[in-house]
């Protein structure tokens, strides 16, 4: 019974794990959308608690409860007609790893590649992040650029990559963490068994019987 | 600018981290295999306690000059290129 219950345990435990770090990557990691620009603009934008970690770090100094900010927007509709809304901001230099500091432009390109519904321009917005209405939370473009046509087939080599450097890296924290475990931390305990045994024989002479 | 200073200076810290760890592991490897290839040596049987201590010194002394060990600086070199890389594919393409 109990061996069973710590059984569930770990794997609630591990499964936990899993969809949270498949949920980062998924967060972090570069998509592409062949969307069409229908409009660009920035509005004020109220950052609350509840969704601030889904926009970039505020300046220091601006790191309240809640702060309004004027952020650029790009409104988008996929081919079948369904839309989508991009924020526009800078990332910052820590965190996620973008390194993106040319909004300004990148607004500019997106207005630039603006169509209609009759002469549809189809572009691919490189984008990390999720668009939750109900917390107001969009995803952040990070590039975007004429597609060769509407059903254009784009590999996410970016991605593929940035995986597997991601799975070896766990594999080599486990192979890092077992080498310890193997050179310092079992040979430290056989001392402390090896410590014990003296000890019993230090205790028993004295407690135990002649 | 100061965000960047402060990524970097982050960065550097992070990577020292991981730049000691990579060396003890890499140590801690070389090591065991050494101590491994002496075990398993069916001709260096009945030789003493010393002669195995030293052997394992000598090539500890070698790794110490093996390009290996010196590979380990590339923790810092990759995120450097990477994220050189990766500003001038956001911001310049």
């Amino acid at each position: 019974m109990g061996a069973n219950l710590w059984k569930w345990v770990k794997r609630v435990f591990w499964t936990l794990v899993v969809i949270f770090v498949a949920g980062f990557l998924h967060y972090t990691l570069p998509q592409h959308d062949i969307v069409r620009v229908t409009n660009t603009y920035n509005r004020l934008t109220t950052v609350s608690t509840e969704n601030a970690w889904a926009y970039s770090v505020p300046d220091s100094g601006t790191a309240e409860g809640t702060a309004t900010r004027d952020i650029r927007f790009i409104e988008t509709a996929f081919p079948d007609g369904s839309v989508m809304v991009y924020r526009n901001e800078d990332t910052g230099w820590i965190w996620p790893p973008y390194f993106k500091y040319d909004s300004s432009n990148l607004q500019a390109e997106a207005g630039n590649l603006k169509s209609s519904a009759e002469a549809p321009k189809w572009v691919v917005v490189t984008h990390y992040g999720w668009r939750f209405p109900i917390i107001s939370i969009y995803p952040n473009a990070v590039s975007v650029r004429e597609a060769t046509s509407v059903d254009e087939r784009i590999i996410p080599w970016v991605s593929i990559v940035l995986v597997l450097i991601f799975g070896f890296l766990v594999f080599m924290v486990r192979r890092m963490w077992l080498q310890f475990v193997e050179r310092m931390v079992d040979p430290a305990m056989a001392e402390v068994g090896e410590a014990q045994d003296r000890a019993k024989g230090f205790f028993g002479r004295l407690f135990g019987r002649k | 600018m100061i965000g960047f200073i402060r990524a970097a200076i982050l960065g550097f810290i992070l990577l020292t981290l991981i730049y000691v760890l990579v060396g003890i592991y890499s140590r801690s490897v070389r090591r065991e295999r050494l101590e491994k290839e002496w075990d398993s040596d069916p001709a260096r049987e009945g030789l003493t306690m010393a002669e195995r201590d030293a052997y394992i010194a000598s090539g500890m002394e070698a790794y110490k000059h093996s390009l290996r060990r010196k590979l380990i600086v590339l923790v810092y070199l990759i995120p450097a290129a990477v994220f050189a890389v990766t500003v001038y594919l956001v911001n310049y393409q």
